[in-house]
């Protein structure tokens, strides 16, 4: 690791030069901006309701992360699979009375599939996107993207809306047939930013033990190696080398962060990969990921911030056994981590047993008494089968909303 | 700076390739003529000028690629293939080894020149699935219930979908409590999420609204390409969709 006074050198030399290759790279917000003056756009701003906290991304630039009225923009590989992950954030926002809305007016940003398949196109990612930035837009609130890929994509979208302007067109077109303008928010913001500004509230509600736990982070590709330029670092963290979430919030909590050698590869998603060529995605994740984080780092946890790499390196590890790679470690988002670092219910609120690599011996080193917490969720579960109504982070939809995207401007809490 | 500045860098004349790259399948006039109007709409794309800027075949990207492990897959060869003038070359690289990338953009990462790699081979991807090649129909074939909701929620995938049949190797906990879903999902205290059959409960409107987006972009129109009986598959869905929620506006009175 460099030492204090090179790593204030590379980050200046970083910021002054603008470069991670031999391009020079622009702030492309100040041309939508510019766009936004002259009509061709609307920016869906920042405002002080938001309360924004400043934070620094890859060459210096500031970037500000709305931490109040957001629209939950969830990421359908989360919801489907690892939902635990969308409702410890949820149970997060309600413990600091953030308020918020999630919607079913929301589609993915579709990029999983365009990455996986082919089947898309620039000005379909592109309207998709500001459709459900529009959504957000109508209803005051600022969109918070849970997903790296959705980040990723949104940010390529937001560049490519500002300088080809007859794909602005085209989309503004769409738009105008579904009675919508062409919007753009001021910030692309992913939850592990939120999460990132947010690790100070979250440390202080801290109730379980978190100082024997060892874990290894994996830096998603789509947060940081797709539009670098907006990621956020900080020289603090990781010596200002790696991003900074979501080792910060991690280390926030009372958790030692480990080194491994091959932090910078992928996890072995690929989109279609894991679906239909997973192959591929179990050889490279063991292989490549969980071998290294329990070998070298003698991980307890590995913790990342992306719902592909939550799944790949969680679900791929058990077929390693017929190989002797009994690694067994269990995958958790940074949110999960914190919410059970809080004390939150691992099955009600951090929904762990939706996660295939066993989690029981981390709960116990946490303090968790297992059995209790498996023995109350397993009532529960009887409780709903027997038609109770199941609790619930927020006042249910009306029936009507599976229809209408009504409900403008309403916020679910409204402090 | 100043010495990646002076490196070769693409000019407007057509470049000589540095070696030739082998491996072009036998062909007749026919895939003469289709690999000739796919290298057209290639080079005439938008994203070639942005994303291909130029190569001195360091193989950085390949270095630090994940498929490369696995697959007889390089980026820097897709890079060079994607540089040169060869029509049957692209076409070849086209059928299959663009399908082995994984989208990380490592190799984007890693490009001292800034070349985006990743972007251009999901350009070719677009056009192989535009162009209905084989190779497209083949790999896509087990993916067409993703294509499914994809085009009619948006939302990728759905809880239902991992069954022990497909999901074996994800072990006994993955698949296990599929047998009783809908209770599991009922737990989730979330009310959008307690759905099996999608991510999250999308609106209607919302689904007709994506549609209208696939149409008007030409999605539908390319996934036509590839499997035109989805596609009606889908139309009819959404017709069904359209009527009722039609029927749904006079019920709740709503001007939508």
């Amino acid at each position: 690791m460099l030492n204090a006074d090179q790593i204030k050198d590379v980050l200046s030399q970083r910021a002054n030069a603008r470069i991670y290759s031999d391009k020079q790279v622009h702030d492309v917000r100040d041309e939508m901006w510019d766009l936004h003056d002259k009509g061709e756009l609307v920016v869906i701003p920042i405002e002080k309701k938001n309360k924004p906290v400043e934070v620094e991304t890859l060459f210096g630039w500031k970037k500000k992360i709305p931490t109040d009225y957001l629209w939950h923009h969830k990421s359908c590989g989360q919801c489907g699979n690892i939902p635990g992950y969308p409702s410890s954030l949820l149970w997060f926002m309600n413990q600091f009375k953030t308020n918020y809305l999630n919607e079913p007016h929301q589609t993915s940003c579709t990029a999983w599939n365009y990455h996986g398949s082919g089947t898309s196109n620039p000005i379909a990612l592109a309207a998709v996107a500001v459709r459900n930035w529009y959504r957000a837009y109508e209803t005051g609130t600022f969109p918070l993207i849970h997903c790296g890929t959705s980040f990723g994509d949104y940010k390529e979208m937001r560049k490519l809306l500002v300088e080809n302007k007859e794909v602005r067109d085209k989309v503004r077109d769409i738009m105008h047939h579904m009675g919508k303008e062409l919007v753009i928010p001021e910030e692309i913001v992913h939850y592990s930013e939120w999460v990132h500004v947010k690790r100070k509230e979250m440390a202080s509600m801290v109730k379980m033990k978190m100082d024997g736990i060892t874990a290894t982070v994996h830096e998603p590709c789509h947060y940081y190696k797709m539009v670098p330029e907006d990621a956020v670092y900080e020289k603090d963290t990781n010596g200002g080398q790696r991003p900074a979430p979501p080792t910060a919030v991690v280390q926030a909590l009372g958790a030692k962060v480990a080194d491994y050698s091959t932090w910078y590869d992928c996890c072995g998603f690929g989109f279609r990969h894991i679906l239909t060529e997973r192959e591929f995605s179990r050889s490279f994740a063991t292989l490549r990921k969980i071998k290294p984080m329990v070998e070298e780092a003698h991980a307890d946890v590995a913790i990342t911030t992306d719902t592909g790499c939550v799944t790949t390196l969680d679900k791929s590890q058990w077929i390693g056994k017929s190989h002797g790679m009994d690694y067994m470690l269990p995958v958790l988002s940074d949110v999960q981590l914190a919410a059970l670092a809080a004390g939150a219910h691992p099955y009600k609120i951090v929904q762990i047993h939706w996660h295939s690599s066993p989690t029981d011996k981390l709960l116990e080193k946490m303090g968790f008494d297992v059995a209790f917490y498996k023995k109350d969720f397993s009532n529960y579960i009887e409780e709903l089968q027997k038609g109770k109504e199941p609790e619930m982070l927020y006042k249910p939809h009306d029936e009507m909303e599976k229809y209408f995207a009504v409900n403008k401007g309403h916020v679910i809490i409204d402090n | 700076m100043t010495v990646l500045q002076n490196l070769p860098r693409k000019k407007a004349d057509p470049v000589q390739p540095s070696m030739l790259i082998a491996g072009a399948r036998p062909h007749d006039d026919q895939t003469e003529a289709l690999a000739a109007n796919i290298f057209k709409d290639f080079k005439s794309d938008f994203r070639y000028k942005e994303y291909v800027l130029g190569c001195i075949n360091c193989g950085e990207c390949t270095t630090g690629c994940p498929a490369a492990r696995f697959y007889n897959f390089s980026p820097r060869e897709m890079l060079q293939i994607a540089y040169q003038d060869d029509p049957l070359v692209l076409l070849d690289a086209m059928q299959e080894k663009i399908w082995a990338c994984c989208q990380c953009y490592t190799c984007n990462m890693r490009c001292r020149f800034g070349n985006d790699i990743a972007g251009i081979i999901s350009v070719m991807r677009e056009l192989a699935v535009k162009n209905g090649l084989e190779s497209a129909k083949e790999v896509l074939k087990p993916y067409s219930r993703i294509l499914l909701v994809v085009m009619t929620k948006g939302t990728q995938v759905s809880p239902d979908m991992i069954q022990p049949d497909f999901f074996a190797d994800w072990g006994p906990f993955a698949v296990a409590r599929q047998t009783d879903m809908k209770t599991l999902r009922k737990a989730i205290p979330v009310d959008v999420l307690q759905v099996t059959d999608s991510s999250w409960e999308v609106s209607m409107q919302t689904s007709l609204e994506l549609f209208q987006i696939y149409k008007e972009a030409g999605v539908v129109d390319m996934l036509k390409s590839i499997d035109p009986d989805l596609v009606e598959m889908i139309e009819d869905i959404v017709d069904e969709w359209r009527e009722e929620f039609e029927e749904m506006k006079e019920k709740y009175g709503i001007g939508v």
